[in-house]
């Protein structure tokens, strides 16, 4: 903590996004950087609370006061170790997470302006990636080998444990490339792709051994391991189950999402694969942060225009009573898709998919919906109004979620790991749990 | 205070003087250096022997390793001396992957220990080596139970770290010199708080009290007899030895120590009573004014994973009856009393919503030890009352004024905190703004530090004597008195009890302060629930318990403290952090540094106006805390919470949650109940004796002249059992009038005799006082307007200004009026004045000691160590002698002859009233020949003050050249 007066004169500065009109031609990361001055300047803000606040809301536990200090103090390569200490992918988390941190700092609740945590975060590691600060270590092999299904963050980090604990450790991912939803499901305007490369490429120098383009059949676990870490995420997407939904035109999210990564990477389609949404009316089901994905990967894809509903009411716009500092606030979230245009609606529901008569979607009929509180206190219920809308569209893209997999109740030398054992969640809560399933596997490795 | 000891073999035989006594090694102060330990180690001196023993012991062979490495430890001492060793270097320099460290303290106290008990540890001394020494506690406890000197060897080795590295930008002999310096000032503190004044006297004087040690290994290995709650023994020890051993021996090794969360919140560091869900809980609940959502936080606290406190293993025995039974929460919620945060430490706006909301609930908040703005007595807000009823006197007597102490229902006594028990209260210079100097009599900026002891107790009957004084000045108000937990305070509260004190507070460690230095946080202060068992039990053998009600405190929070709390004795319960926490407070733990950003414990203005607390959260928070008190009662079968205080029988032990650890807690003797047929509870009220005190005549004899501010002139006869005699009458005035009090002269009084103590005490303007005669101490204490004038006897034959008239420690915490003493007064004369005059004609020790205000003209000889600590007034001293400089503490003032005018006008003034009041005859000769007597004068001015002054002139002069500019 540098003045503790910062926070009353240092304002919270974000170091903002690229103009809306130059960002959408392109797929390159919106978010800019500041400089190292500045950047110090806004971790002097951190006020080193005796009960910080920001730490107990991370699953990770990130100790952000004692990183914002070294910040403060330009040591940092100190802010890098107690970064590094507990969290394997600073540079992702420091671009894609929510930061519950930030929704928790004590600023934000008392002058609504919390540090940049998260920003502050993503410039340690790029100063520690540049300055060489991160170097790959060789670790002694205690001649136990573990096998990780999946190579998304939690297979990464769990890998990433376990390699330090001095497990050989193989990373199996059915896709070309390792990185899981990280690399096929954000979008490179959020998370440019050689950031996963890098850190692959770090944990390759490091002795982790990564077998991608195999599918691993649960059933029948490669042999030769003492322990096995499932961390294949949650594949199946929610699907909306109404008449129409065989139309041409309806994909979910991912499909589109991953593809335009992977074109991003050099892979070709066919004419026929190809899922755009150039020149197209595109509505996308769902609210969330994979819907706001879609949005800006539309936009980049040079669609007519773009509309986002959600079955769920409207959020209040700053403050919600509901859920108050310090818990995570049920707000209403703009995007930087968002900025980029388009029509948000809440409160609908879809009824069914509209045929052009070629087989193509050419509408969704939606019907406005109301959420009574449920008398035993439960989830409110949902209330059908009858009113009823048509929304014009040639393209319909489904981020409604993804469904919690089904896995036996794993045992033994397997362990479960991540959204595979959770259901779908947060990138960060992904490496927790990595972190924690590496914890797990090394006490019941230890003593075999 | 001195660090200075002498270190060696004491001589064998100190009748006959020889060369030998003064073989002994100067220490400036007991940290050295690794050089210095070397010089020492190498004294190639006639009759120097040191000898290394290392404090090892072998990990693999557990508890029984570490038991026999201190056996041989000690046989290897013993055969040391025997040699003639007089420097044993006890050190763990040798700690490998197979060697372990013993404990450095339990080493040295094994020693010392042994070498005691075979009579020969007076010819060695005991110098310790060691990696673990790093706070000033460690250093103390080492000191404390035998080393002469240490040697924190890691810590230097860490501090060459930091400067190689650079991260210490300095050279390593500044930064280890520095370290020692703060290690310096630190055990000074420490022994300060002890009140002993030498490390000679505080080696190996063991002052420590040991919570969670078995008795078998204190008796074994730290000579002491008992253990209050028994513990852990030696095997647990040798467990963590070696568990610390291996970790750090543990492949792979981390760049980094981890942060264990000792100061401040950590997930994987210690558990910390307040969890930042039991914070947030806590204040959703009581904001919403949700009790389900209470109920939330309560389970939260009750069912931590690991017990923090005592408490935690308590159960209750269940006998439930229906609810509608029990008294209702009103009555209960009266039980529960606002913590004693002043203000000053709080901001104004926190500190009356706290007043706000107890006075709603017909409870009652504490003022805390700085006073409180005149404004609120009477002042009401939506029509409740924004006086706090209780008001603390404490040892600085920030704005102790009569006026403040008879608006109060209970007077309270502070004669120590919990969390930081030995230390006066701190408010640094930078939140003493204009409006908190003036409600505490002192002057913006500059810092206030309450003197550790109160100065007119220095016995239970001294004690006793404030307790008359303030039931005088305010007969309504129910005195109570703030004792610490220790062990021993059972014998204290049972004197405090015969002193006719009406409540006695247990503070419990627990409870913090954010300013409380670091090292008191963690190692001051014992926990509430030994405090207040052993108090109970004390007062209940005495039949003293019916008489006094017990009141605690130390981070309560819910309904199961409360009872777990009144179970063992308390009546009532005080709440400093919580109540805080409900106002907003998240435990930033920056109440020290004016920051706080929730605009409580601040004084900006800024960070003021964030201040989001209501009156209506605590209203809510103390009635669910009621509510949940009222169900817990309605399950335990009692229908008023009376019967259930001090019912020690109805707890039971949880020991399900014991661990390795806390498996050898033994709860016997704190759950033990006196076999008596005495009260266990408040029964009955202590017999003041206020009703036949002088006073009583003085306000009849006055009755017209008070209701119709005519002047009347009293006389009467007096005699020493005349104590406190004015305050009475002062309070009857000043409850009247308020602080405006009387016109000048409208009640004058003249007494002959021999004066009890505290003459004039409390004394409101308006009243003068005239004593012909002497006086015993405390006369003017607390002095609020009043005139008082003490000369001998017309006729008396002997030297006015040669002899002692009047007794110590007059004028203490006086804010305004005058005081003339013809002779010379006792000690600590104008202690903590801040605003009254006084003229006396020669002084002993230590005037005008911690003087923030006021003036004082000493017309003769001082004692030694006049000033010390005073930082704001003036005073004049007429240098007689020529010697004052000797006499006077130079530390925080200057001293100079009078130069300004207004200065000698305002001195001569001051003798020209103490002639016409007292008769002085050395006024009189001095007046007749002023000037040559004016250049004998020395004025002493406080440094600090001098700036203010100063500023003051500058803003004057800024003024007028302001005005000059504005002309053209």
């Amino acid at each position: 903590m540098g003045d503790p007066k910062a926070f009353l004169t240092v304002p919270r500065q974000e170091a903002g996004h690229r103009p809306v009109y130059e960002r959408v031609c392109d797929f390159s990361e919106v978010e800019q950087v500041l400089n190292e001055g500045e950047r110090r300047l806004q971790a002097s803000r951190c006020m080193d609370c005796g009960v910080p606040f920001c730490h107990w809301a991370c699953p990770l536990g990130n100790k952000a006061p004692e990183w914002q200090d070294a910040i403060y103090h330009g040591d940092w390569e100190l802010a890098f170790k107690l970064l590094s200490g507990t969290n394997d992918f600073p540079e992702f988390t420091g671009r894609i997470c929510p930061a519950l941190c930030e929704k928790s700092c004590v600023l934000n609740h008392c002058i609504d302006a919390p540090v940049t945590i998260r920003e502050d975060e993503c410039s340690v590691m790029e100063k520690a990636f540049a300055e060489g600060y991160i170097k790959p270590k060789q670790y002694e092999r205690n001649g136990k080998k573990v096998a990780v299904i999946g190579a998304g963050p939690a297979g990464l980090s769990a890998a990433t444990r376990l390699n330090c604990l001095g497990y050989e450790v193989s990373v199996y991912d059915k896709m070309q490339k390792a990185g899981g939803l990280v690399r096929y499901g954000i979008p490179n305007f959020k998370l440019d792709k050689y950031i996963i490369n890098r850190r692959v490429d770090f944990m390759t120098q490091e002795g982790i051994n990564f077998i991608c383009g195999t599918k691993i059949d649960l059933e029948k676990l490669p042999e030769g391991y003492d322990a096995y870490v499932v961390a294949t995420g949650t594949p199946q997407a929610r699907d909306l189950d109404i008449p129409g939904r065989d139309l041409k035109g309806i994909h979910f999210a991912l499909e589109m999402l991953s593809q335009q990564n992977r074109i991003l990477e050099g892979e070709k389609f066919s004419q026929k694969e190809t899922v755009s949404a150039k020149g197209k009316k595109v509505l996308v089901i769902g609210g969330g942060d994979t819907g706001s994905d879609c949005i800006g990967t539309c936009h980049r894809q040079e669609s007519l225009d773009v509309t986002q509903i959600e079955i769920m009411p409207q959020p209040p716009k700053d403050f919600n009573p509901a859920t108050p500092w310090p818990y995570w606030p049920q707000v209403l979230r703009t995007s930087t898709s968002h900025e980029e245009g388009c029509t948000r609606r809440w409160s609908l529901t879809s009824n069914k998919f509209l045929d052009d008569g070629k087989g193509n979607v050419r509408g969704v009929e939606v019907e406005r919906v109301e959420w009574v509180p449920s008398p035993d206190g439960g989830r409110p219920q949902m209330v059908k109004t009858g009113e009823k809308e048509v929304i014009e569209c040639d393209m319909v893209l489904l981020a409604m979620g993804f469904l919690k997999p089904q896995h036996p109740e794993a045992g033994g030398n397997v362990f479960l790991c991540g959204d595979a054992k959770t259901g779908a969640s947060l990138v960060v809560r992904a490496i927790a749990s990595g972190r924690q399933t590496a914890a797990e596997v090394d006490s019941y490795l230890k003593d075999k | 205070m001195s660090l200075t000891e002498y270190i060696g073999a004491v001589g064998m035989n100190i009748l006959t003087p020889d060369s030998s006594h003064c073989k002994m090694v100067r220490l400036p102060q007991p940290v050295i250096t690794n050089t210095e330990l070397d010089t020492l180690c190498n004294i190639r001196y006639k009759g120097f022997y040191t000898e290394k023993l290392p404090m090892l012991f072998d990990p693999s062979k557990g508890e029984q390793g570490l038991s026999d490495a201190l056996e041989e430890l000690c046989r290897e001492a013993e055969r040391s001396v025997d040699k003639g060793i007089n420097y044993i270097i006890l050190t763990d320099r040798g700690l490998d992957k197979d060697h372990a460290a013993i404990p450095s303290l339990l080493a040295v106290s094994a020693i010392h220990h042994y070498l005691v008990s075979i009579k020969k540890r007076v010819q060695t001394a005991l110098i310790v080596e060691s990696g673990e020494i790093r706070e000033v506690m460690h250093t103390a406890l080492l000191l404390g139970y035998g080393a002469s000197a240490v040697n924190p060897y890691m810590a230097f080795a860490v501090i060459k770290e930091q400067v190689d590295k650079g991260t210490l930008q300095m050279d390593e002999v500044t930064a280890r010199h520095n370290y020692i310096k703060a290690v310096d000032k630190g055990l000074l503190k420490i022994l300060s708080k002890m009140g002993i004044s030498t490390i000679r006297s505080y080696r190996g004087a063991k002052i420590f009290e040991s919570v969670g040690l078995s008795g078998e290994l204190l008796a074994k290995y730290f000579g002491t007899v008992s253990s209050s709650v028994e513990g852990i023994t030696l095997k647990t020890i040798a467990r963590d030895a070696i568990r610390l051993h291996s970790q750090a021996f543990a492949q792979p090794q981390t760049d980094l120590l981890p942060m264990v969360g000792q100061y401040a919140f950590r997930k994987d560091g210690i558990l910390h009573a307040w969890t930042p869900e039991a914070i947030a809980t806590l204040q959703i609940a009581t904001r919403e004014g949700s009790y389900a959502k209470f109920k939330d936080f309560t389970s939260i606290v009750d069912s931590r994973k690991e017990p923090l406190f005592l408490r935690d293993f308590f159960t209750f025995k269940q006998n439930p009856i229906p609810i509608e039974e029990v008294e209702p929460e009103e009555e209960i919620v009266k039980r529960f009393v606002g913590g004693a945060m002043s203000f000053g430490a709080l901001s104004d706006e926190a500190h009356e919503t706290i007043a706000l909301a107890l006075n709603k609930l017909g409870s009652r908040s504490n003022t805390g030890e700085g006073g409180e703005d005149n404004a609120r007595f009477h002042g009401t807000k939506d029509g409740v009352s924004l006086n706090s009823k209780v008001k603390q006197v404490a040892s600085g007597r920030f704005g102790v004024t009569t006026e403040y102490l008879v608006n109060a229902s209970e007077i309270q006594i502070k004669v120590a905190q919990g969390a930081k028990p030995g230390e006066g209260g701190q408010l640094p210079g930078y939140k003493v703004n204009e409006i908190i100097a003036r409600t505490r009599h002192s002057i913006p900026g500059i810092s206030l530090i309450s003197p550790p002891p109160h100065h007119d107790i220095y016995s239970i009957e001294d004690l006793a004597q404030l307790i008359f004084d303030l039931k005088n000045v305010n007969p309504q108000a129910k005195i109570s008195v703030k004792l610490v937990a220790e062990s021993g305070v059972g014998t204290i509260a049972a004197g405090v009890a015969k002193a006719k004190a009406d409540l006695i507070i247990i503070s419990g460690a627990e409870g913090g302060t954010g300013a409380s230095p670091i090292s008191s946080i963690r190692y001051a202060g014992v926990s509430p629930e030994i405090g207040l068992a052993e108090t109970q039990q004390t007062l209940i053998m005495n039949n003293l318990r019916g008489a006094v009600e017990l009141q605690t405190d130390g981070q309560l929070k819910t309904g199961k403290d409360i009872i777990s709390m009144a179970l063992l004795g308390a009546g009532e319960f005080a709440f400093g952090t919580a109540q805080l926490i409900v106002l907003g407070c998240v435990l930033m733990r920056k109440c020290h540094s004016n920051n706080c950003p929730m605009g409580i414990a601040t004084q900006d203005p800024e960070l003021r106006a964030r201040f989001r607390g209501k009156a209506d959260y605590l209203v809510n928070f103390y009635t669910f805390l009621a509510r949940e008190v009222r169900e817990y009662l309605a399950q335990m079968g009692f229908r008023r919470f009376q019967d259930i205080i001090g019912r020690s029988d109805l707890i039971s032990i949880d020991t399900s949650k014991m661990d390795e650890k806390t498996s050898g807690l033994d709860f016997s003797k704190l759950l033990h109940r006196v076999d008596s047929p005495a009260a266990i509870s408040k029964c009955r009220d202590q017999k003041h004796n206020i009703f036949t005190v002088l006073d009583r005549e003085l306000i009849e004899a006055t009755r017209y002249a008070v209701e119709n501010k005519q002047p009347v002139s009293l006389s009467y006869e007096i005699v020493n059992t005349n104590r406190t005699t004015g305050a009475m009458l002062s309070g009857h005035i000043t409850s009247k009038y308020g602080s405006e009090g009387l016109p000048d002269g409208t009640v004058n009084v003249t007494f002959k005799g021999s004066a009890g103590q505290s003459f004039g005490a409390f004394l409101a303007k308006g009243v003068e006082f005239r004593l012909e005669g002497e006086a015993n101490d405390y006369i003017g204490k607390s002095l609020s307007g009043g005139i008082i004038s003490v000369f001998p006897p017309a006729r008396s034959p002997f030297e006015a200004s040669e002899n002692t008239i009047a007794g110590n420690t007059i004028l203490y915490g006086a804010t305004s009026g005058k005081i003339f003493i013809c002779g010379k007064a006792g000690e600590r004369f104008a202690v903590r004045n801040s605003g009254a005059i006084a003229v006396v004609e020669g002084t002993s020790d230590h005037c005008c000691e911690y003087m923030t205000g006021g003036r004082v003209v000493v017309l003769g000889e001082t004692g030694r160590n006049f000033a010390a600590g005073m930082s704001g007034g003036l005073a004049y001293v007429w240098d007689k002698n020529r010697n004052f400089d000797y006499y006077c503490n130079m530390d925080m003032i200057e001293l100079s002859l009078i130069e300004e005018k207004a200065r000698k006008e305002e001195l001569k003034a001051l003798v020209e009233e103490h002639y016409r009041r007292t008769g002085s005859k050395l006024a009189a000769r001095m007046l007749a020949d002023w000037n040559h007597y004016l250049e004998e004068f020395i004025q002493v001015t406080p440094i600090e003050y001098k700036k203010v002054l100063q500023e003051e002139a500058i803003r004057k002069i800024q003024q007028k050249i302001d005005n000059v500019q504005r002309d053209y």
